[in-house]
């Protein structure tokens, strides 16, 4: 006998027994065998091989063997697509049953069964449920809209199910009305353009508030949350709204309450804030949301994660029930340190004194976590009550005689933000820091000493001792302690240079030569070079003041508050995380934000002072389809060099960049210095201007846009920096640009990836001068659009000339003589150019350097005449007359030209190529 | 005294017999079934899975079994053919195109072991339509002389004018009791 006796079997097995049973005459029996199959399904095992005959038993009168039937088959059709076909005729039948217990029954199933090729056998039968004349099945008809959407959203748009269930938004029944809601939001949420499917209006809302006060709890919340994804048309709308639905604060479901706050904040933005109404609104959101906190523990963390959204936007609803923040002993670690957060947010002036003594009484609790955040919460109750300031940093000095390790630690990083904020106040306090130095081992704490000696140099007689004595374990310090090291000994060694020359020598030697660490290498080459070239610039960079910090360093961005507030009542409020940070398969979905107020037009006005022409840049900008209208072109052309000097152009940029902490300074400009370095061997190339700020943070939601012009071997660019200030990423980037004076439009699309929060992008965009020409004003104006996930952002720039100015701007020197001749003197204009350097040689290669073209040089008494020739991309042509004297400075500058209109432009060029 | 067992047998109706209705989709299998079952015509929709009502004829007790004929459910036939007494196969007379391919799945059908013992039933269907084919025709397309070792019989029937059927219900009734 062969070993295939072991694969074949005598015995029957389970599933046969079962098989048999299923097919038995005897209902009861019948009945038994489906239970059995249920429970092996259950446990786990598989009875997927018993589909035909479980589904044999599916025509049944009786209503418990048919739910143990569907049961099974929602399980699974899914592993039996092909056979699950056979159910559809009883699908079918069940849903014109007389019982509406069984319909409804019936068109569940259907909906949880996904398998594509019975979902089109499933709309007839789904369509009259629809409509029956039970709300029973109406409501479980209406979530199964969804659930099919989620299968086949082309099916649900083509059979009209939408408008069916808008229908059912007028339905006599609430709870009708609630899951028509329901489904509506949640396919709205999941439709592929982010745009909502179904818009609500006046009419649907009204019968949606009238529902609202007649379903179950769990019907007010979707009424709620679809209110809240509802804009009133105007602020009348928007209190009646509100008017409406207050009474719902009342309700002993948290999540009813929650959803109501949510409307209420939203619709909130909408009225004016200084009415009665919005007053007496503002004190009848208190009481709720101080109920909540006397609920279980995991329902007061949720309420206060929410509490604490709220709290930031609106401050005034809360600020009078500071008491029922306090943390009580007996509170969950989770719930105590939620707590002391609001209790920060909620301190002022008024109540700090209360604040205060809580706050150190919590500092001697046995919780170290607990400690160490009430010791921090001290530090910030002193930057943000300035009056109360003294009192705190009293308590810290308290509280670090206590020498308990982790106290003192968290006191002196807590310590250093209040010398920022109060510089030249709290000096006094230094030698007590110092006294800790040795008991120091957390590398924040560590770090932030560093940081007071080395602002404090001046004052601390032997801060190079300390320093020193740091230095000797530098190799195992902690990266951030190291670079604070560095920049320590470096402000000392700028305010005392007497004796600290070895000592930073020392410390940029190990920065730059034995570590690993780029930051830190970057930026001790940075400090290095600054010190060699220029002692005094180094000066100014490194003690350079520092931006004052304020309480809100902790708060969270303005945009992601508003989108969080709109999330108020679900996961995204409690992890502070907008829903597309953790949700799959939802980056599409679309954001959420607060309505802007009616009659507030701050926004607009701002940005009318920004772009000279709004209404016809809106205009144009409109019809443009971003992101999609960028011809593709191949990857961007690599940048060839420029031929900055090395420090020249890192410091411009250091000195230009926005004030920040020296520590963060060196990171974002070691790309473009890298690039420098690398670039310093090539020939020189045209001259490109420095960049400026294009776009602020403040006006680009945290995005920054730093930019300039340039021409590389025939290829204009834009080089970009782009610089995420905001606290979340950003991406899908695109860029667009108006019509402009030569037709300049970007020759590829954006492809930044996603900027991460602090990260800064080089980007070189290359454009072409094929794009739409319109006459702009002034003339060189070129209004951007750039896109990305936050919002659209505009802003205009000016193209410098010489960036359009032709390679093949040669012209011969008959040409050159008829043309100049030709050219009516109407169309001759004269400039003098300052402070010209070297002479006519010189000059003359710069400028071809730039495409202007020397045709000839002369000499006519004792000055040196030079004639010059650029055509632009639009072919209009320029000639030049630059008349030199040797010794002296000034030269005069003759023009003529069929488009005069370019001369400004023209002159600008000439004064910025030649005196860089 | 057998024909006072079989009397009882009759009365308690001992087994319900199982008969399944087969044929090409829209041949009237459904029809035929509840023409059966409530002795009107009801309207219908083409059967996507497959429909089962106990059918009582006379004093015997059917569980009759009506599935699908679409090509795509004519591979789950044979989820339903053990323990078959009787088939009941429909034929639409008047649709000659597809007779070829209702013969090629009558004798795939009587190929199965399972079926081996089962009594066949052949309605020649829609007997009211013009130009549909006769009995003798459908007999002749079908090729049912080369059945050999089955009991069976041909019927002409008009299910929608309710023709045919008691003869061959009858017919079939006594060929099951008979065959115990």
């Amino acid at each position: 006998m062969t070993d295939s006796k072991y694969f074949t079997t005598t015995k029957k097995g389970e599933i046969f027994e079962l098989k048999s049973e299923l097919n038995s005459d005897k209902k009861e029996k019948k009945k038994e065998a489906v239970k059995k199959v249920i429970a092996s399904m259950t446990v786990g095992k598989d009875v997927s091989a018993l589909f035909p005959d479980v589904v044999n038993c599916m025509q049944t009168d009786n209503l418990e063997l048919k739910k143990l039937v569907y049961l099974y088959l929602m399980n699974y059709a899914k592993s039996q697509p092909d056979m699950a076909i056979m159910a559809v005729n009883t699908f079918v039948k069940d849903c014109e049953d007389p019982n509406p217990l069984i319909r409804a029954l019936a068109v569940r199933t259907m909906g949880c069964i996904r398998v594509d090729k019975i979902t089109e056998y499933l709309c007839e039968p789904l369509r009259k449920c629809l409509k029956d004349e039970d709300p029973y099945v109406r409501k479980t008809a209406a979530v199964c809209v969804a659930k099919l959407y989620d299968i086949s959203s082309s099916l649900v748009e083509d059979q009209g199910f939408l408008d069916q269930l808008k229908d059912l938004l007028s339905d006599s029944n609430p709870m009708v009305v609630a899951n028509a809601v329901a489904a509506l939001s949640e396919i709205n949420e999941s439709s592929p353009t982010g745009q909502p499917l179904v818009e609500l209006n006046t009419n649907t809302i009204n019968k949606l508030l009238t529902a609202l006060n007649e379903c179950t709890e769990w019907g007010q919340v979707f009424i709620l949350d679809s209110l809240a994804n509802y804009s009133p048309k105007d602020e009348r709308e928007a209190q009646s709204i509100c008017e409406r639905i207050t009474p719902r604060l009342a309700h002993a479901n948290a999540a009813v309450v929650l959803s109501t706050v949510k409307v209420l904040m939203k619709l909130m933005e909408m009225l004016s804030g200084d009415s009665d109404f919005c007053t007496t609104l503002s004190k009848k959101l208190a009481p709720p949301l101080v109920t909540l906190l006397s609920s279980e523990p995991e329902v007061q963390y949720v309420a206060l994660r929410n509490i604490n959204l709220i709290v930031q936007k609106r401050p005034d609803i809360l600020k009078h029930e500071m008491k029922v923040f306090f943390v009580k002993y007996n509170d969950p670690i989770y719930v105590k340190l939620e707590k002391l957060d609001i209790m920060i947010r909620l301190a002022s002036q008024a109540n700090i004194a209360q604040v205060l003594s809580e706050l150190k009484e919590y500092a001697t609790e046995v919780d170290v976590d607990f400690v160490r955040k009430a010791v921090r919460a001290i530090g910030r109750c002193a930057i943000k009550v300035e009056p109360s300031a003294e009192r705190c940093v009293s308590t810290l000095l308290d509280l670090i005689q206590t020498k308990v390790n982790y106290v003192v630690q968290e006191a002196i990083v807590v310590i250093k933000d209040i010398f920022r904020k109060y510089p030249n106040k709290y000096e006094s306090i230094i030698s007590t820091l110092c006294e800790n130095l040795d008991t120091l081992d957390e590398p924040e704490a560590r770090a932030s000493m560093v940081w007071i000696i080395g602002e404090y140099a001046e004052r601390i007689d032997n801060a190079d001792e300390l320093l020193d004595s740091f230095l000797e374990g530098f190799a195992d310090e902690n990266a951030q302690v190291q670079l604070q090291l560095l920049t320590a000994v470096v402000k000392l060694f700028l305010k005392r240079p007497a004796h600290t020359q070895a000592l930073v020598q020392h410390v940029l030697s190990l920065a730059t030569q034995d570590s690993d660490n780029p930051d830190l290498r970057d930026r001790g080459f940075i400090y290095w070079r600054l010190l060699s070239t220029d002692p005094a610039a180094a000066k100014e960079v490194v003690l350079a003041d520092k931006p004052l910090i304020s309480e809100e360093t902790d708060l969270l961005e303005p945009t992601l508050l508003d989108e969080l507030i709109c999330h108020i009542s679900s996961l995204a409020s409690v992890y502070h995380k907008p829903p597309t940070a953790f949700v799959e398969g939802r980056s599409a979905g679309i954001r959420k934000s607060l309505p802007a107020r009616q009659g507030s037009d701050d926004a607009v006005a701002q940005e009318a002072t920004v772009i000279p022409s709004q209404e016809t840049l809106i205009g144009d900008l409109l019809t443009m389809d971003i992101g999609a209208a960028v011809p593709a072109a191949g990857p961007p052309a690599q940048p060839a060099s420029t031929g900055i000097d090395l420090l020249g152009g890192g410091l411009d940029s250091l000195l230009g960049g926005p004030p920040t902490e020296p520590a963060s300074v060196a990171a974002p400009t070691t790309t473009g210095l890298l690039g420098d370095i690398f670039g310093l061997t090539t020939a020189p190339a045209m001259y490109t201007p420095p960049k400026t700020c294009w776009l602020p943070a403040e006006k680009g939601k945290g995005l920054e846009i730093w930019g300039t012009f340039s021409r590389r071997s025939g290829q204009i660019t834009m080089d970009l920096t782009f610089t995420n200030k905001a606290m979340q990423a950003m991406n899908n980037f695109a860029i667009q640009f108006n019509k402009n004076s030569f037709g300049v439009a970007p020759g590829a699309s954006l492809n930044l990836g996603v900027l991460q929060p602090g990260q800064s992008i080089e980007n070189n965009l290359p454009l072409t001068t094929n794009g739409p020409v319109q006459r702009m004003e002034p003339l060189m104006t070129l209004q951007v659009a750039i896109k990305n996930n936050v919002d659209i952002f505009y802003y205009a720039c000016q193209i410098p000339i010489q960036v359009l100015f032709c390679e093949d701007g040669q012209l011969d020197k008959r040409v050159f003589l008829t043309t100049w001749k030709d050219i009516p003197a109407a169309n001759e204009v004269q400039y003098t150019i300052h402070n010209i350097k070297g002479n006519a040689d010189a000059v003359a290669s710069k400028m071809t350097h730039n495409n202007i073209f020397t045709i000839a040089k002369r000499n006519v008494e004792g000055q040196d005449m030079l004639y010059q020739s650029l055509k632009l991309t639009n072919n209009i042509w320029v000639l030049l007359e630059l008349k030199l004297q040797p010794g002296v400075t000034n030269a005069t500058l003759s023009l003529k030209s069929r488009s005069v209109e370019v001369a400004a432009s023209v002159f600008q060029a000439y004064e910025s190529i030649l005196n860089n | 005294m057998g024909g006072l067992l079989s009397y009882f047998k009759g009365l308690f109706g001992a087994r319900e017999m199982r008969i399944l209705i087969l044929g090409l989709d829209g041949a009237g299998k459904t029809t035929i079934l509840y023409r059966l079952q409530v002795g009107e015509v009801v309207t219908t929709i083409p059967t996507i899975g497959f429909n089962v009502e106990q059918v009582q004829y006379k004093n015997l007790k059917f569980q009759v079994w009506d599935l699908g004929g679409q090509t795509s459910i004519r591979p789950y036939w044979r989820c339903y053919y053990s323990n078959t007494d009787a088939i009941i196969y429909v034929v639409d007379s008047a649709d000659k195109e597809r007779i070829g391919i209702s013969k090629d799945e009558l004798f795939h059908m009587l190929r199965e072991e399972e079926l081996q013992d089962a009594i066949l039933v052949v309605l020649a269907n829609k007997q009211d339509m013009a130009g549909c084919m006769s009995v003798a025709e459908v007999h002749q397309a079908l090729g049912l002389d080369a059945l050999k070792n089955r009991t069976f019989q041909i019927f002409k029937t008009s299910a929608t004018k309710g023709e045919g059927l008691d003869q061959a219900m009858d017919w079939l009734s006594n060929a099951l009791q008979s065959r115990k």
